[in-house]
């Protein structure tokens, strides 16, 4: 009888979402799965795929992504975006392999030295953001012109410098069967998803994403919150570059060029609000381990360079248009109550 | 009283809706609301914050469809999908949260979404200017230029052109919601309600101003917790069984005593204060003292008060808190006086929409609930929940999003942010714009608390009555000066209002 007056489809009330199942949880898991779910099925295009060995691959080319991600984030949060992404991963890289001596340790030194010099170019675009009302992306983008052509005038198109042997370790030493910077990795992501939030410069920079008016109104120091986010990103992408130093042994002028998009896509495709004040660090690292193993994979399929792009960005509008603002109101509502179509087996049984 | 209904004698209904119902999953928003507006009628919709009346307008507009119930215009079955279809069959809506677009000129805004041709097809400047500015005329506003942006404009005349756009439709069902929230003047809206009248249009007329409502509108539907409680004749019902058909029980508080005048120590002090707007402006404000400031639209009491907020820059004069010169350079600065602000827009100024109800009060003091460099999330909960009790904000809201809360509970959360910060000097602008009757009682209540704890507060309305309600004292701002100053019996709506007009020498 109960299918005869079926009830109106369940509907959630955007009043009491705030108690159901977050997009800070659903997210996540979600890009989670499909990874698991991708390297899985990745076997099937390949055999020698899909092994714990490529897990492990993935993770250390995924961790580049996951760094300048995170400053990529940071920025997006407060209403922003950040252009020089690519130059300051450049700069970063050309920073450590200039200052590398054979001496080995020499990157205890380095990494601080870097940061703080890509931090200062970052604070710059803080500055004419916050102070010089510059919009971000021109702001950005100019910065990233001027940083990139500097370190082609200073280097003459080739950098020069020496691999840090002692760096390169992070990747090919093992640790438990793992390259050490996976370790790394677990710590930064809990230190990154801390500083967002769980201390009150995380917590403002939300409040300053949601509504810059109502921040300004209630005191907040929205100018050094500003200047802070951009030379974290930056700092963020100079430690990019730093590791990519270590992975590649070396440095040149466009390795940072492969980084603006993709640190967008994983920012995006985390569920980061591109308006800013909404999104996580976890769901960017999810993303970002769920990217880098679909280019992994597309690049070891027989296809033409071209298809495969426009593979990666169909792949990244459906993320996109499926993790939208409603995928937590789905999935809650799934688990909530069984859809109103289904069948319930134990009454049939029961009445039967 | 309840379920007993008045009506119109003989007159058809022009909208008529019956059990109308709407839920959003478990949150019943509307049961079975039953009303009816004659040709020509000003009807009230009262009700609390979270009765139902947004819900009820949204439906009217074709925002939202009820899920049960029927509704008819003009005896024919309403059903739009959505906003133009709401229009086409004659019912328009001034919405409470304007729902202009900023950036645009008020020409395109009351032109949209229809904007007039030239040559070749190409929207007109000139031609939807002139249309607007027509509009403007009609219904007296002509001190708005239709070519200036939205954003540009005064609250009240954002208000004003909010208005004019429902009335450029030439609807036959007219819904007004909270439409004079931001006016001091709503003469203005007086005389256009009777015009309509006049004309046959029909008026849901939604306030929570209840001698607003006693002028203009005849009969009145209270709406409690998504019912229809009643359909009233306001003029037999006295003030008391209203609130209490909106609250559910007896509400003798909203006629609270005027409290007495107490001779204090000054603690907020402005000397010669003067800015845009603002001319040579003095006064105290004293320990345990409530003082209100009333004005018309406009009179400088919004750069006055942003003065002291740290938001608008000072061109002369001093203020001193408990003798010591207070820095206004900006908000942080005077938050670090001591001065705790209230915001005059709530969505935009006040909270922030995105975050949960706890963060947005616990944001001034993120730094006393951290443990280890990290914020605590139980030192956190413990302070917001403190603060919670005195501003009535139950704890369940805290993990919510404040979007999620109705407007008055935002208000009290807004409230609490201030209250928190420690400050001990508020200045609150319009404090209880747009909520209903009991969150108004609980934020009165907070605000004397506070005062009665050692510390003071300047209170802005729009509404005379509560300040006379509130206030110890209260000085009226005519053209950005201190025009006079009320105490004691001598504060009485009719001399604010003589003072707030310019006639200084009628309230003597």
């Amino acid at each position: 009888m109960s299918q005869a007056n079926p009830a109106p489809p369940p509907l959630i009330d955007t009043r009491t979402s705030g108690r159901a199942l977050g997009s800070e949880v659903v997210t996540p898991l979600v890009l989670f799965g499909l990874t698991v779910l991708l390297v899985i099925a990745s076997r099937w295009i390949s055999p020698s795929l899909g092994g714990l060995h490529q897990v492990s691959a993935i993770i250390v080319l995924s961790a580049f992504l996951m760094v300048v991600a995170f400053g990529q984030q940071m920025v997006v949060l407060i209403g922003g975006l950040d252009l020089s992404i690519p130059s300051l991963v450049t700069l970063g890289g050309i920073l450590t392999y200039a200052w590398t001596t054979q001496s080995g340790w020499s990157f205890i030194w380095i990494l601080p030295a870097a940061l703080v010099v890509t931090g200062c170019v970052g604070a710059l675009s803080g500055a004419g953001v916050a102070w010089l009302r510059i919009p971000p992306f021109i702001m950005t983008l100019a910065m990233g012109i001027i940083v990139y052509s500097a370190s082609l005038g200073i280097t003459a198109g080739t950098p020069r410098g020496h691999a840090s042997p002692a760096l390169a370790s992070l990747f090919t030493g093992r640790i438990l069967d793992l390259p050490p910077i996976i370790y790394l990795m677990v710590i930064f992501v809990i230190f990154c998803t801390l500083l967002q939030s769980s201390t009150p410069f995380g917590r403002r920079l939300y409040a300053l994403g949601t509504s810059p008016t109502a921040a300004h109104v209630a005191g907040l120091p929205v100018g050094r919150l500003t200047v802070a986010t951009y030379a974290i990103s930056a700092a963020a992408a100079g430690g990019a570059g730093f590791l990519l130093v270590g992975y590649a042994g070396g440095a040149t002028l466009t390795m940072g060029q492969s980084y603006l998009l993709p640190s967008v896509a994983a920012v995006v495709v985390g569920g980061t609000s591109i308006l800013g004040g909404r999104g996580n660090y976890v769901s960017a690292v999810a993303a970002s381990l769920l990217l880098t193993t679909f280019s992994t994979i597309i690049s070891s399929v027989q296809i033409l360079e071209g298809w495969r792009t426009i593979i990666y960005g169909l792949v990244i509008l459906v993320a996109i248009g499926a993790l939208r603002e409603d995928l937590p109101l789905w999935f809650s509502r799934l688990m909530q109550r069984p859809a109103p179509r289904q069948p319930a087996p134990l009454v049939a049984s029961d009445s039967k | 009283m309840t379920g007993t209904r008045a009506s119109v004698d003989g007159a058809a209904p022009y909208l008529r809706a019956e059990g109308l119902t709407k839920a959003y999953g478990a949150t019943v928003a509307l049961a079975h609301v039953t009303l009816d507006v004659a040709a020509g009628e000003v009807h009230a919709l009262l009700g609390e914050n979270g009765a139902g009346k947004s819900t009820l307008v949204k439906i009217l507009s074709g925002i939202v469809t009820p899920d049960r119930g029927t509704l008819e215009v003009a005896g024919r079955p309403f059903t739009p999908g959505n906003l133009l279809g709401a229009r086409a069959a004659g019912v328009s809506t001034a919405f409470q949260e304007l729902s202009l677009l900023p950036n645009l000129s008020v020409a395109t805004n009351l032109m949209l979404p229809h904007l007039l041709k030239g040559v070749g097809g190409i929207a007109s400047a000139r031609r939807n200017e002139q249309a607007a500015s027509a509009l403007l005329q009609e219904f007296g506003i002509d001190t708005v230029d239709p070519r200036s942006l939205i954003a540009d404009l005064s609250l009240a005349e954002k208000q004003r052109v909010e208005i004019v756009r429902a009335l450029g439709h030439r609807p036959k069902l007219l819904v007004l919601d909270e439409p004079t929230a931001a006016l001091a003047e709503p003469g203005w809206l007086f005389e256009i309600v009777e015009r309509l009248t006049a004309q046959g249009v029909g008026i849901l007329y939604i306030s929570h101003r209840l001698a607003e409502v006693r002028r203009l509108c005849r009969r009145g539907t209270v709406l409690r917790n998504g019912r229809s409680i009643a359909t009233v004749d306001l003029t037999g019902t006295p003030d008391s069984e209203i609130f209490r058909m909106m609250v559910g029980t007896s509400q003798d508080e909203a006629t609270h005593a005027v409290p007495k005048r107490r001779e204090t120590t000054p603690r907020l002090s402005v000397r010669g204060l003067s800015g845009r707007g603002v001319h040579q402006v003095s006064f105290e404000v004293g320990e345990g003292e409530i003082v209100g400031v009333a004005a018309l639209e406009g009179q400088g009491q919004r750069p006055l008060f942003r003065m002291l907020a740290g938001l608008e820059p000072i061109s002369a004069g001093a203020v001193s808190i408990d003798g010591k010169t207070a820095d206004l350079r900006s908000v942080a600065t005077a938050l670090k006086s001591g001065i705790g602000f209230l915001p005059e827009e709530r969505k935009t100024e006040g909270i922030f929409l995105g975050l949960k109800t706890a963060s947005n009060v616990s944001l001034p003091i993120l730094e006393r609930v951290r443990r280890g460099g990290l914020i605590s999330r139980r030192m956190e909960a413990e302070a917001v929940a403190a603060v919670g009790l005195q501003v009535d904000l139950p704890k369940r809201y805290q993990g919510m999003r404040i979007s999620a809360l109705s407007g008055g509970n935002q208000q009290k959360a807004l409230l609490a942010r201030v209250l928190v910060s420690g400050a001990r000097n508020l200045v609150l602008f319009d404090p209880t714009r747009g909520v209903d009757v009991g969150t108004k009682q609980v934020i009165y209540g907070a605000i004397r608390d506070f005062v009665a704890r050692g510390g003071s507060a300047l209170v802005y309305s729009t509404e005379l009555a509560e300040l006379v309600h509130l206030a110890h004292r209260c000085l009226v701002v005519y053209g950005g000066r201190i025009a006079g100053e009320l105490a004691g019996p001598a504060l009485t709506e009719d001399r604010l209002v003589s003072l707030a007009t310019g006639h200084g020498d009628l309230a003597a």
